[in-house]
């Protein structure tokens, strides 16, 4: 049986394939299957817990490769070293073999190890420089205060000593006469002092609490440090303030040590000696530059480690990435002991069985093995995914369709006349030659500079881009439906001469107002007459036309998709759903709006005044043909008009019962029939794999008599019977009575509700006249010098406006109503949608859905 | 020239062309999307232009405008 060829109108058609695998090449062969991407594994030890898996050891491993590998990106980051990225469209990456992955891993190790032992010291390093950096500050603001301590020496005696006059006096001579030697004179005094930095801000609360505890006792000093100090543990800067703070008593001193620590001061150890300060600074200073060699030293190294990562860590993420997606695969995979075989049990197009088994033939022989890999296609009664092949053009469109809902496995795709119809129905909508145009430049220019801006991450950016090739059909089909309408930025063409000649009476002035009449035998060839344009009765016109034409276009696309459920019927081999839905529905439906279409093109076609007849009015000929069926209201539109009109309505009323009661009936009918002849369903056992052994007690001695005969393929009893379900006439019966309400309603208020056709393009030509009235029509309508400038600034307001309202804002609504009418005046038509869309292991696919892997593009 | 028999000329050439798009159409795995979506384009094109050719082959109404200018009275 060799499937026909796999075509957008259908999903492909899917086969259920058996793998057996080596042992020793498991991990090759779902390596090759996932390059080739088209092949969905299915879970086959659903019951085991993710842990007590084959394979969960390796995938932990590499769970802590990827996070090493993640540890030296953000490492990276704090650098500012920048990501070779990697292009996956030119660099193909050869799959690696076990020993690659294990050195790999190995390499991380050590290189983690490395950076962070280099990120340790240089650290360490860090700290210790901003301590010297602290310290020095304190060594060389608190050499000030000493210098003008010494100068207050008397003013802190006399007021620590305030009640001793005499011993003031005493030292008084005394310190005069050591006036040179200051330098003794704290000790002498029994002042004690603490110098520290403290953050800037802890700076008040600081110096109240010191206050409080020590009632006063102290002198402190303090100056603020000009430059941000930066804190290596958390890379912030800091403002600090050196202080100084002198104290009587040992007590008070250590009080004031412990309330600087705990609020986070650092205090650093001053001599009082100017000289032996002057030596602290000196090898403070030499210590800094000492350490800033080495700092200088261990960024480079780290630098130079780090650059070398970036040059092939992209790759490494993408390999361990693929790597583990192997494993998880494998995972699915169950595990023959007995014959150290995998067994894989996976969907795939038929279509490219050939080449899997190809794949396979490769991968088996380049390794060398004995054991050949066995491809085994299965039969089985499970319900197939639902694949739909796209292409570049085709992907956006079935977007459209899948955010509605996936195909049922092998019915008819919406998405194919999508292509067409929903550009179409957007540019009925839209139609303006102008506006067109603008977006198939738009579009265009997107489509050829496709490769560059495939990379650009912008949200919004990235939706117009996925939908190019729909910008493009829409932006084409706009051109034309805005020739049909004559329109052009709201001005009209004259390309062919007009069918109308103006009455200009004998004694005809400007501003007269005058009508005019239709030349002979001539009728404008193609669109809208541009005479039309700019006349008191436009707006007239222009309505009964698109309101019209709307009512054409929505009866056209109804019937169009009514016929794909014939197909669907015809396919599915179900002949009661074209005789009991298809059929009543369409006559339904035809008997009442095709009926209107008839009678708007058969009005359009009589020329009522040669003869001369008034014309009747559609909208009261509908609705008296269901009021008062026989008689005609007004004028009839053609002879016998009564009698057509009830046959219809009987038509139309005979097909409610029998879109109601045939199918269920005709359902518990053959139902009842297969019962009475001794069938029971087949729900009951099912065909299913081997190795979906649930239910069976003995899953293991199962699995050995499966061997023992080489059979892949037994019945199950399904237990709750999920693949076929009871008849139940009541359910039948209740399911289709909603649907014939539905339908029936539905053929009316979806008719209504095309005429969003009318409103939307009535509305996108006044708001493109009123634009134009606004900007460009004021500007050209000026003159002289006032006249130029005027047109430039209305020109770029007209221009930007259109692009933005009357282009992406009118679009996108457009767009929308266009959406609508595919998802639910015509997909409701045919459109069952219960697949199961099909999930092929790809690393294509599961890269361009990981986020972190997008960013290594 | 262009009367009522141009919405059967318009169709006889829309018909051909659907033709032509269906045997010219590129042989491969795109052949139904050119086919289906040549035809379904040139069938919307028709429909649009044949409504648009019908409601003005006997219209109802006539332009009417009271600000003609001397040079646009003259024009056709």
């Amino acid at each position: 049986m060799a499937p026909a060829q796999d075509t957008m109108f259908r999903s492909a058609d899917m086969s259920m394939v058996q793998l057996y695998i080596a042992n020793e090449i498991g991990r090759e062969i779902v390596n090759a299957l996932g390059e080739l991407g088209q092949i969905q594994f299915r879970d086959l030890n659903s019951e085991t817990t993710a842990f007590q898996r084959t394979f969960t050891q390796e995938i932990r491993r590499l769970d802590n490769v990827e996070r090493q590998l993640r540890y030296f990106h953000t490492q990276m980051d704090k650098a500012g070293i920048p990501l070779r990225k990697l292009d996956l469209d030119i660099e193909t990456l050869a799959a690696p073999s076990a020993s690659e992955i294990d050195e790999l891993s190995d390499r991380s190790q050590s290189l983690e190890r490395r950076v962070a032992s280099l990120n340790d010291s240089y650290e360490t390093l860090k700290k210790r420089e901003v301590e010297l950096t602290e310290w020095r500050w304190v060594l060389r603001e608190a050499g000030g205060f000493f210098d003008r301590a010494h100068g207050n020496v008397e003013e802190i005696r006399a007021s620590t000593d305030d009640d001793d006059a005499p011993l003031l006096q005493d030292i008084e001579q005394n310190m005069q006469g050591q006036n040179g030697d200051g330098d003794r004179s704290f000790s002498v005094m029994n002042i004690g002092f603490v110098a520290g930095v403290i953050p800037r801000d802890r700076v008040a609360a600081f110096e109240r609490i010191l206050w409080r505890s020590l009632r006063g006792n102290l002198y402190m000093n303090q100056s603020e440090i000009p430059e941000p100090l930066v804190d290596p543990t958390t890379n912030e800067e800091v403002n600090k303030n050196v202080f100084v703070i002198f104290a009587h008593g040992k007590e008070i001193i250590a009080k004031i040590r412990r309330i600087s620590e705990s609020l986070g001061a650092d205090l650093y150890a001053v001599d009082e000696n100017s000289d032996l300060r002057r030596d602290q600074i000196f090898t403070v200073n030499n210590r800094l530059t000492d350490l800033g060699d080495v700092l200088r030293n261990t960024r480079q190294t780290l630098d130079a480690e780090l650059t070398q990562i970036a040059r092939s860590l992209a790759a490494w993420m993408v390999i361990i990435k693929k790597e583990k997606a192997v494993y998880q695969t494998l995972n699915l995979l169950s595990y023959d002991h007995a014959r150290k075989t995998l067994i894989a049990e996976a969907w795939c197009p038929s279509n490219s069985l050939p080449l899997i088994k190809s794949t396979l033939h490769d991968v088996n022989n380049r390794a060398g093995l004995s054991v050949p890999s066995i491809i085994n296609e299965i039969r089985t009664n499970k319900t197939p995914p639902t694949y739909q092949k796209t292409n570049r053009f085709t992907e956006g469109f079935q977007t459209i369709i899948n955010a509605y809902g996936t195909c049922k496995y092998q019915e008819v795709n919406p998405g194919l006349p999508t292509i067409v119809t929903f550009p179409f129905l957007f540019a009925v909508m839209f139609g303006d030659l102008g506006h067109g145009f603008l977006m198939v430049v738009a579009a265009a220019a997107m489509i050829h500079w496709e490769q560059k801006l495939k990379k650009v991450r912008d949200e919004l950016f990235g939706m117009a881009f996925y939908g190019r090739y729909i910008m493009l059909m829409m932006g084409i089909f706009s051109m034309y439906t805005g020739l049909v309408y004559n329109d052009v930025f709201s001005k009209s063409l004259s390309i062919f001469p007009s069918a109308w000649e103006w009455d200009l009476p004998e004694n005809w002035h400007p501003n007269m107002t005058v009508t005019a009449s239709l030349k002979d035998n001539y009728r404008y060839p193609f669109g809208i007459d541009w005479m039309w344009h700019g006349t008191e009765n436009a707006l007239l016109f222009s309505n009964s036309y698109k309101m019209k034409l709307s009512i054409l276009m929505g009866w056209a696309h109804m019937t169009y998709s009514l016929c794909l459920s014939y197909i669907n019927g015809r396919h599915f081999k179900t002949p009661i759903d074209i005789w009991g839905v298809f059929v009543p529905g369409m006559i339904f439906f035809q008997s009442i709006f095709g009926y209107l279409v008839f009678s708007i093109i058969l009005k359009w076609s009589i020329d009522w005044y040669a003869i001369e007849v008034s014309p009747p009015g559609l909208l009261n000929m509908l609705i008296y043909m269901f009021l008062s069926p026989g008689t005609i209201d007004g004028e009839a539109l053609y002879r016998g008009q009564a009698t057509v009109q009830v046959i219809l309505v009987l038509l139309a009323v005979i097909q409610v019962p029998i879109l109601l009661f045939l199918k269920p009936f005709y359902l518990r009918w053959e139902h009842n029939k297969a019962h009475a002849q001794g069938y029971r369903g087949i729900g009951e056992t099912s065909r299913v794999s081997a190795l979906d052994g649930d239910g069976d007690e003995d899953t293991l001695g199962d699995r050995s008599s499966i061997a023992s005969e080489g059979v892949a393929i037994i019945t199950q009893d399904l237990g709750g019977g999920e693949e076929h379900e009871e008849f139940e006439f009541s359910e039948v019966m209740i399911h289709q009575v909603i649907h014939t309400i539905e339908f029936c309603l539905n053929c009316v208020s979806h008719t209504a509700s095309y005429l969003r056709l009318w409103a939307l393009s009535l509305a996108h030509q006044q708001l493109s006249v009123v634009l134009w009235n606004m900007t460009l029509g004021n500007g050209l309508a000026k003159t002289g010098a006032l006249g130029v400038a005027m047109i430039v600034i209305t020109f770029y307001m007209w221009f930007f406006l259109t692009i933005a309202v009357l282009v992406v804002m009118e679009g996108t609504s457009a767009m929308l109503h266009s959406l609508r009418l595919h998802w639910v005046e015509a997909m409701s038509k045919h459109f069952m949608g219960d697949g199961i869309p099909f999930e092929p292991f790809s690393f294509k696919q599961m890269l361009e859905d990981d986020d972190q892997a997008a960013d290594l593009q | 020239m262009a009367t009522g028999v141009s919405i059967f000329i318009g169709l006889a050439v829309v018909v051909i062309m659907s033709l032509l798009a269906w045997f010219l159409s590129p042989k491969g795995e795109t052949q139904t999307i050119w086919r289906s979506s040549l035809i379904l384009a040139f069938a919307s094109c028709y429909l649009m232009w044949a409504i648009t050719f019908l409601a003005q082959l006997h219209p109802l109404i006539v332009p009417r405008r009271g600000d003609l200018t001397e040079h646009a009275a003259h024009e056709n």
